[in-house]
């Protein structure tokens, strides 16, 4: 597995479960050792400069929990004591919009508040480099957005941001590039449009099936390579979309009607990813 | 420093709020002390019930009788031997004194006869009252037999040794509570220890750049700074509630309890590398404390075990910390002498030490 992550930059690690995501992380984090290879952090090497590297990263792991009895600000002050640098415990309570909860024990925090304390103390030592093992894993969706703006934030700030995600949109929405694994292995990585462009070169155009425009009509359409029925809509295969859509909308006109819900859609990353791996993300 | 006092106050912070282990570590010991105390103090004033025989009748025999009154540790019940016994079967009387005939004679300065024998009846199953009657007939006895010779009275001896062994059983118990309470304290440090590793909370802290030995150091500050509130408690509690004089010097009786401290809080790290979950640990500190508490002397002094049971007690750690406390705190007749106890306690800390080192897991 070899990649790279520049700095200002915000990399997904995208893999099923167990795919290595985590323990790339965790190497990366000075939390494990490799068996074999070269890792480099901040241009410091993890398995020997461990120490150095701690005080400048930030990291915010997928599941440990937090001393059960310490309130929000507690924990918060307790974790700035570790770095010689920190941030000050109110401005990351505004932040991470903990102020309601700073004197709530952690154990009786929500999910989504326990996972934005997570992410507050991974930002205490005001890092260079925030590592994000799922950070929205399990949150609603108004609270998974408000931490989309936050990690945007951490971006516009100047930091380099190395996370792991579930979930296609965030990685398609925050990510700069990303890099699918599977079984410990780079299956691609790259900016999410190069990733798909290098799979798939031909758009879809969808639209409610037209009883007057035979498949073979729609066949001999300019640009269209395949046709295909899903659930009562035709679905063009097409490099030339305009010339494609152009044709249609005469070939409908002399049928005298038009396409309804005519769609234009290209390939995602989840395209990406089911051809890659051969399943979804969350399987 | 800074990270070290931080990480102190919030481990102790953690276990003020957490109230079964707060409960478990002062105020199990404490409830210990008053109840023990509270027991074998007699609920106050140690007083036997004996039965009075008087086949003599003499003034001589009015005078002895006198003589054990006057200790204020008896209370006289006149009747005859046969009557006596009956109330002895039923319980009602600790033993029975039979001044016998021919007591004035033997005591009359002019006459020139031989001695006559008090007959005091015991029951061996109760320990402390016959032990307790038997020296209380000796010292009275005794006296009597001083004053009639004539020579300087050694009474006041004997009575400061009555009042000793009165006191002994509660200035026995206070610093063996005390040593148990520092045990289960050092054991129980398992238990957070499994927790933070279980929860990954040990984890999430090497993601910082916390050093380790920061992290141990801690631990080690929040037993140290709980042993030092048990102590204070127990020892404040046994003399201004029970009575007990701390004999010891203030620094020495510090030095055992730090080492005490120290020694078991090792084993609880041994304890907390082998167990994998809470249950476990949980599981495992009971399985260790309660023979600890048992068969250390704690409850019952090693002079009243059987050979092989006290075979068993000088292979526990805990043994060596109560006596070194005994010792050190109410000057107790040692074990063995106070260098073997440090030095067996600092053998279990420096192999505990080791067993740790190389199993303890972090992750």
């Amino acid at each position: 597995m070899t990649f790279e992550v520049g700095a200002g930059e915000i990399f997904g690690l995208l893999g099923p479960n167990g795919a290595g995501k985590t323990t790339t992380m965790e190497m990366l984090e000075g939390l494990a050792s490799p068996d074999a290879g070269t890792l480099r952090v901040l241009g410091l090497d993890p398995t020997r400069d461990a120490p150095r590297i701690k005080e400048r990263i930030g990291v915010q792991l997928q599941t440990a929990a937090l001393f059960p009895q310490l309130t929000v600000s507690e924990l918060i002050e307790l974790f700035g004591t570790f770095y010689p640098r920190s941030i000050a415990v109110n401005q990351l309570l505004d932040e991470l919009d903990l102020q309601e909860k700073r004197g709530a024990q952690t154990k009786t925090l929500s999910g989504g508040q326990r996972q934005r304390l997570s992410v507050a103390l991974a930002l205490v030592n005001d890092p260079e480099l925030v590592f994000l093992d799922e950070p929205t894993t399990g949150l609603d969706p108004a609270a998974r957005h408000s931490l989309w703006q936050l990690i945007l934030r951490l971006k516009a700030e100047g930091r380099t941001v190395l996370m792991t995600t579930h979930y296609m949109e965030e990685a398609e929405g925050l990510c700069d590039r990303v890099a699918i694994i599977d079984h410990g292995r780079i299956l691609d990585a790259g900016t999410v449009d190069e990733l798909v462009h290098r799979r798939f070169h031909e758009r879809t155009v969808r639209f409610d099936r037209i009883g007057a425009l035979a498949d073979s009509t729609l066949a001999a359409l300019p640009g269209v390579s395949r046709v295909a029925n899903e659930e009562g809509q035709v679905v063009l295969h097409t490099a030339d979309v305009a010339q494609t859509i152009g044709a249609l909308l005469d070939a409908a006109a002399a049928a005298g009607t038009e396409p309804a819900n005519l769609m234009i859609r290209r390939a995602t990353l989840e395209d990406v990813f089911l051809e890659l791996t051969g399943r979804g993300l969350r399987d | 420093m800074r990270s070290l006092v931080a990480l102190s106050r919030a481990n102790l912070r953690s276990f003020v709020r957490d109230r079964p282990a707060l409960f478990w570590t002062l105020a199990f010991p404490i409830i210990f002390v008053l109840l023990f105390g509270t027991i074998f103090s007699g609920g106050g004033k140690l007083n036997y019930n004996i039965g009075w025989v008087d086949q003599d009748g003499s003034a001589a025999a009015k005078q002895l009788r006198a003589g054990f009154v006057g200790t204020d540790l008896v209370t006289l019940n006149d009747g005859t031997l046969q009557a006596e016994r009956d109330a002895m079967q039923h319980g009602d009387i600790d033993g029975i004194i039979v001044v016998p005939a021919g007591l004035g004679q033997a005591t009359d300065p002019s006459h020139a006869g031989g001695a006559v024998t008090l007959q005091v009846y015991i029951d061996p199953t109760r320990t402390n009252a016959s032990q307790g009657l038997v020296q209380i007939a000796n010292a009275v006895t005794m006296g009597a037999n001083l004053a009639l010779s004539g020579r300087p009275p050694a009474i006041a001896v004997h009575t400061e040794t009555l009042q000793t062994q009165r006191l002994t059983n509660v200035s026995y118990f206070v610093p063996s509570i005390l040593g148990m309470a520092l045990m289960q304290l050092g054991i129980f440090a398992a238990i957070p220890l499994v927790q933070q590793r279980e929860k990954l909370i040990l984890k999430r802290l090497n993601a910082t750049p916390l050093p380790r030995r920061t992290l141990v150091a801690s631990n080690i500050v929040v037993r140290l700074v709980i042993a030092a509130v048990q102590t204070l408690l127990i020892v404040v509690i046994g003399q201004r509630v029970l009575g007990v004089e701390l004999i010891g010097n203030v620094l020495a009786i510090a030095g055992v309890v730090v080492l005490g401290a120290l020694t078991f809080t090792s084993i609880g790290y041994v304890i907390a590398s082998f167990a994998r979950t809470e249950e476990t640990a949980n599981g495992m500190t009971s399985v260790v404390q309660f023979p600890l508490m048992f068969l250390s002397g704690i409850f019952f002094p090693l002079e009243i075990m059987p050979d092989w049971l006290r075979g068993v007690a000088t292979f526990l750690p805990l043994t060596y910390l109560g006596d070194a406390l005994r010792q050190t705190m109410v000057g107790g007749a040692p074990f063995v002498p106070l260098g073997v106890d440090l030095a067996v306690m600092a053998g279990w800390l420096a192999v505990c030490f080791l067993v740790s080192a190389r199993f303890f897991r972090w992750q």
